[in-house]
C-alpha cells in the first residue's frame, strides 16, 4: 500500500490569532475512504481545501501523489496535483453558461489537451455512470440539486483523478435528494477510489469510510475506524458531537 | 387563435369594463383620456391628409437609405441592408434547426467583410469613396463597427481595471472615468481633430474611421464598466472550482469570466448598442451625411423648405423602426443567454 | 502556470501598452512641432471678438477668451439646473403613471417613453427648435397678458424672457430626460414588495395616501443611484445645445477652436468643466441620500 497523501504538523493561524489548521497530521492509502467529521468553524473544510493548494497553509508539509508542498505555495506544483486531484464542492460550483457536457469536458480538453471527440465520448460514459446521461445537452440551472452535485463528481472524474475530495457534498441538497449523491459516491469507493469526504452522513461513514477523523477548534481529536468511531469513540468531545448529531 | 366567437367578444367586454370603468372616477377618467385622445387623433389625421405633403420622403427615398452613392451602384449597400434584415428576421423567427442556429454567428461576423467590400468596391466593383457614403447605410455602419470594435477594447479594459499590477489598473480606471465623464459630441469633434494628430506622419484616415474610432474609445469604457459589473458579480466559487479543475488564469478568463461577465451585462448592453444607434445621429453636425445629415441637406433644399415635420417624424419613424428591432433581437438573444443569480446555487 | 512566467506575461503585457502610448505621444509631438501649434494658455487673455447671443453676466466681442468660457459655462448651468428640476417633475408624474392601475394612462406613459426613448435626442432637438419654436404660425402660440407668452421669440413668464434656443433646449432635454426618469422612478416603485401594498390597503389607507407614505419612501434608495446617472447624462446631454444656437461651454469651444486652432487646450478646459459638473451633480446627490437614508431609519 502506498500512502496518496501525507500531511505533516499542518500549521493555518488567521489574522486574530486563532488557529483554522493546529498541527494537523494524517496519512491515507491509495483505495482508502477517508471522512472527516466536526463542528462547524472546526477548521475541516480548510483541511480538504489544502490539499489541491485552494487555501495555503503557514507551517507544515503536504505530500499529495508524491508531489510534496510547502508554506512557499508554489504554483507550479499546485498546478501538478490540481491535475490529478479531483474536487466536489458543497454548492456544486458548476458553470452556468456551460451546458452539462461542456461542463465536464472543459478541463479534459484544454488542460490535459485531449480531443473533443474523446472526451466527449468519456464524458457521456460518466454521465451513464452516474445516470444522469439524458441530460448532457441541458443546462445547469435546468437539472436538480441532486443531479447537479452528481454532474459535479462526474466533472471531478473527468480528469481521470487518482484522489477524490468531497467537501459536504450533500450539505445543500434537499434530504430526499441526498441518497442518490451517496449511492454514486459508494460505487466510487466500490471501484477503489480514493476519497476524502468532509460529511455529516453517519450512515455512509459507517458503512464505507475506513478511517474517520474527528477534528475541533483545527484540531484532529480522534482518528478511528468507523466500528470503534461510532460505538465507542475514545474522546469526550467526540462522543458529544456525535450525541447532538443523532438528535437531528 | 384569431377564432372570434361570441364569447370571448363577451370576455373582452367585461375585461374592458373592468379596467376603465370599474367606478364612477375611473369612468370619468376614461371618457376625458378617450376624448383627448381621439381630439389629438382626429387633428393629426387633418394635418396628415390636408395639410401635409409627403413628397419630401416620397421622392428622397433613396437618399435616406444611400445618401449620395452613385445611382447605378445603389444594388451594392441595398444588399447589405437586405442581408441584415434577413439574418435579424432569421435569427427571430426563423426554424430552430441546430446547424442553421450554430452557423448564425457565423452569417453575422460576414456582414462584415461583405460590407465593406460592397460598400468600397474593388475585386471587380467600381471603387467608391467613403465620403459617399451617406443615409440609413451610413448610419448601420457606424453603428455596426463601432459596436463590434469597442466590445473587445472594453472587455480588454474591463480585466485590466481587475489586475493585480497597480499601473495598468490605475491607468485603465482614469481612462473609463474620464471617457465616462465627457460628453460624446466632444469626443467625436475632437477625435474628427486629434486622432490625426496622434498617427504617424503620411498616414491618413478618412472622416468615416475616425467617426468610428471615436465612437470605439468613448463606447469601450462604458463597456467596460458594464462589464466590471458583470465580473464582479461572478461568484468566487467558480473562479476556485475552474481552479480545482487545473485550468490556468488565462483559461480561466477566457472560458469561465468573460463568458459568464458578458451573459450577465447582456440587457446593459444591448442597450448601449441602442444609445449608439441614436448616437450616430450626431455625426450630422460634424460633417457626415448619415440618416438625420441627409434629413438636413433635404431640408436645406429650397424645394423643400419648410417641410419640418415631414423629414422629422419621418425619420423618427425609421429610427424608432431600427431601435424597435435592435430591442426585440436583444430580448430574444437575452431570453438564451443571459445568466441571473438565480442560475449560481444559493441556499 | 509558472509564477514567474505570470509575472513576464504582466509585465509584457505593460511594456507592449507604455510602447504603445509612447508611440502615440511621440507622433503627437511630432506633429505638433510639424504643424508649428504647440500647446499653451495664453491666447486665454486675448479679446474674443466674437458675439454671444445669450450672457447672463454683461459680455462684448472685446472681452477676453476666458470671459466668453466662463458666460458659456454659466448658460450650461443654467440650462442643466432648469432642465433637471423640469425633467424630474415630469419624469415622476410619467413614472407614476405608468405604474397607474388605470391601465389607459398606463398605456399613454408606456407609449411616452417609447416614442421619447426610441428616437434620437438631437432629433428631438430638431423638432422642438425648428417645428416647435421657430415654426409657431402667427408667431404666437400661447399669450396671457403680463404672465406667460409662448412665440417664436421663446418664452416669457412674469417679465423673465427665455431665448427660443434656450427653451427649446430646455424642452428637448428635459422631455428626453424625463423618459428615462420615468423608468427609474417605476423600477423603484416595483422594488417595494406586493406585500408593502396589499399591507397599506388592509389598514385602510387610499392609494394616493399609501403611496406617499409607504410606497415612496421605500422606493428612494433604489430611485437615487440611478437619478444620479440621469443627472449625469442630462448634463453631457446639454451640449447637442450647438444644434440649436444655444451658447453653452462646447458651443463656445467649438467657435474658439474654430477662431484659433487650440484643439488640445480647449479639449482639456471641456474636460475640466465636465469632471467640474459631475463632481457637482454627484456630491449633492450623495447628500440627498444621506439625509434620506438618515431621516428614514427603518429596519
Amino acid at each position: 500500500m502506498k500512502p496518496v497523501l501525507i500531511a505533516k504538523n499542518l500549521i493555518k493561524s488567521y489574522t486574530k490569532g486563532s488557529r483554522a489548521l493546529d498541527n494537523v497530521s494524517l496519512e491515507l492509502n491509495q483505495g482508502r475512504v477517508l471522512v472527516v467529521m466536526g463542528p462547524s468553524g472546526s477548521g475541516k473544510s480548510t483541511l480538504i481545501r489544502t490539499f489541491n493548494g485552494l487555501e495555503n497553509f503557514d507551517k507544515g508539509e503536504l505530500n499529495v501523489l508524491g508531489i510534496k508542498i510547502d508554506s512557499t505555495h508554489d504554483e507550479q506544483k499546485i498546478q501538478r496535483i490540481r491535475k490529478r486531484v479531483g474536487m466536489v464542492f458543497q454548492q456544486f460550483n458548476l458553470f452556468p453558461h456551460l451546458s452539462i457536457l461542456e461542463n465536464i469536458t472543459l478541463a479534459p480538453i484544454h488542460v490535459q489537451k485531449r480531443r473533443k471527440i474523446d472526451a466527449e465520448e468519456y464524458g457521456m460514459y460518466l454521465l451513464n455512470q452516474m445516470g444522469i446521461d439524458s441530460h448532457a445537452r441541458k443546462y445547469p440551472s435546468q437539472l436538480s440539486g441532486g443531479e447537479q452535485q452528481r454532474v459535479a463528481i462526474a466533472r471531478a472524474l473527468a480528469l481521470k483523478p487518482e484522489l477524490l475530495l468531497f467537501d459536504e457534498p450533500t450539505s445543500a441538497l434537499d434530504p430526499e435528494r441526498i441518497n442518490e449523491v451517496l449511492d454514486a459516491m459508494r460505487r466510487l469507493a466500490e471501484q477503489g477510489m480514493t476519497m476524502v469526504v468532509v460529511t455529516h452522513e453517519i450512515g455512509f461513514a459507517k458503512e464505507v469510510s475506513d478511517q474517520v477523523l474527528f477534528m475541533d477548534s483545527g484540531k484532529v481529536i480522534e482518528t478511528s475506524t468507523p466500528d470503534i468511531f461510532f460505538s465507542n469513540a475514545k474522546h469526550e468531545r467526540s462522543r458529544k458531537f456525535l450525541n447532538q448529531l443523532d438528535k437531528y | 387563435m384569431f377564432n372570434i366567437n361570441s364569447d370571448s367578444i363577451n370576455t373582452l367586454f367585461q375585461k374592458v369594463r373592468k379596467l376603465l370603468f370599474s367606478n364612477l372616477f375611473n369612468t370619468v377618467l376614461s371618457l376625458v383620456i378617450l376624448l383627448i385622445i381621439s381630439l389629438v387623433f382626429f387633428n393629426i389625421y387633418k394635418w396628415f391628409s390636408l395639410n401635409s405633403s409627403w413628397e419630401v420622403v416620397t421622392t428622397n427615398l433613396p437618399l435616406y437609405a444611400f445618401g449620395s452613392f452613385p445611382t447605378d451602384q445603389q444594388w451594392r449597400p441595398a444588399t447589405w441592408m437586405i442581408c441584415l434584415l434577413f439574418i435579424s428576421l432569421l435569427t427571430l423567427f426563423g426554424p430552430k434547426w441546430k446547424w442553421l442556429r450554430k452557423n448564425l454567428l457565423l452569417a453575422w461576423i460576414i456582414t462584415i467583410p461583405l460590407g465593406l467590400y460592397l460598400l468600397y468596391g474593388g475585386f471587380g466593383l467600381s471603387p467608391i469613396m467613403s465620403r459617399q457614403w451617406g443615409g440609413l447605410t451610413l448610419t448601420l455602419l457606424l453603428t455596426i463597427f463601432s459596436a463590434l470594435l469597442s466590445l473587445p477594447l472594453g472587455i480588454i479594459l474591463a480585466l485590466c481595471r481587475q489586475s493585480s499590477l497597480p499601473l495598468i489598473q490605475k491607468s485603465s480606471s482614469i481612462y473609463i472615468d474620464v471617457m465616462r465623464a465627457i460628453p460624446l459630441i466632444s469626443v467625436l469633434f475632437f477625435g474628427q481633430l486629434l486622432i490625426p494628430l496622434f498617427l504617424p506622419v503620411g498616414i491618413e484616415i478618412d472622416r468615416v474611421w475616425r467617426a468610428i474610432f471615436a465612437f470605439t474609445l468613448f463606447l469601450s469604457a462604458y463597456i467596460a464598466e458594464d462589464l466590471r459589473g458583470g465580473l464582479q458579480s461572478i461568484p468566487n466559487t467558480q473562479i476556485e472550482s475552474a481552479n480545482s479543475l487545473g485550468l490556468n488564469q488565462v483559461q480561466i478568463i477566457r472560458f469561465i469570466l468573460v463568458p459568464q461577465a458578458l451573459r450577465i451585462a447582456l440587457p446593459s448592453l444591448t442597450n448601449q448598442a441602442i444609445g449608439l444607434f441614436q448616437n450616430t445621429s450626431l455625426m450630422a453636425i460634424l460633417g457626415l451625411v448619415e440618416l438625420l445629415g441627409v434629413g438636413r441637406s433635404i431640408l436645406a433644399n429650397p424645394e423643400f423648405i419648410g417641410q419640418y415635420i415631414e423629414v422629422y417624424v419621418w425619420l423618427a419613424s425609421v429610427y424608432w423602426m431600427v431601435c424597435t428591432i435592435m430591442a426585440v433581437l436583444a430580448r430574444h438573444l437575452e431570453q438564451r443567454m443571459t445568466i441571473n443569480k438565480t442560475n449560481f446555487q444559493k441556499l | 502556470m509558472n509564477k514567474h512566467r505570470n509575472i513576464f506575461l504582466q509585465y509584457f503585457i505593460f511594456i507592449v501598452f507604455i510602447s504603445l502610448f509612447g508611440i502615440l505621444i511621440n507622433n503627437l509631438a511630432i506633429n505638433l512641432i510639424r504643424t508649428g501649434i504647440g500647446i499653451n494658455f495664453s491666447w486665454l487673455l486675448k479679446p474674443a471678438s466674437f458675439a454671444l447671443a445669450e450672457y447672463p453676466l454683461p459680455y462684448s466681442a472685446s472681452d477676453t477668451y476666458a470671459w466668453a468660457l466662463f458666460i458659456g459655462w454659466l448658460n450650461s448651468l443654467k440650462v442643466i439646473f432648469i432642465s433637471l428640476i423640469l425633467s424630474t417633475f415630469i419624469g415622476t408624474l410619467i413614472g407614476f403613471a405608468r405604474t397607474s392601475t388605470h391601465s389607459l394612462i398606463g398605456l399613454i406613459a408606456a407609449g411616452y417613453i417609447t416614442i421619447i426613448r426610441q428616437t434620437p435626442l438631437l432629433l428631438q432637438l430638431m423638432f422642438w427648435y425648428f417645428v416647435g419654436f421657430l415654426g409657431l404660425k402667427d408667431n404666437i402660440l400661447i399669450h396671457i397678458e403680463n404672465i406667460f407668452k409662448v412665440s417664436n421669440q421663446g418664452i416669457e413668464l412674469y417679465g423673465l424672457s427665455f431665448s427660443s434656443e434656450f427653451s427649446a433646449l430646455l424642452f428637448g432635454l428635459s422631455i428626453f430626460t424625463s423618459a428615462y426618469i420615468a423608468e427609474v422612478i417605476r423600477g423603484g416603485i416595483l422594488s417595494v414588495s406586493r406585500g408593502q401594498w396589499e399591507a397599506f390597503r388592509s389598514l385602510g389607507l387610499s392609494e394616493i395616501k399609501g403611496l406617499i407614505s409607504i410606497i415612496i419612501p421605500q422606493a428612494l434608495p433604489a430611485i437615487i443611484p440611478g437619478l444620479t446617472s440621469q443627472y449625469l447624462n442630462l448634463a453631457k446631454n446639454s451640449t447637442l445645445a450647438i444644434a440649436v444656437g444655444y451658447s453653452d461651454i462646447y458651443s463656445i469651444n467649438d467657435t474658439i477652436i474654430n477662431q484659433t486652432g487650440r484643439a488640445i487646450e480647449c479639449f482639456i478646459i471641456l474636460l475640466t468643466s465636465f469632471l467640474f459638473f459631475n463632481l457637482i451633480i454627484s456630491n449633492s446627490m450623495e447628500i440627498v441620500n444621506k439625509i434620506i437614508v438618515s431621516s428614514k431609519k427603518y429596519n
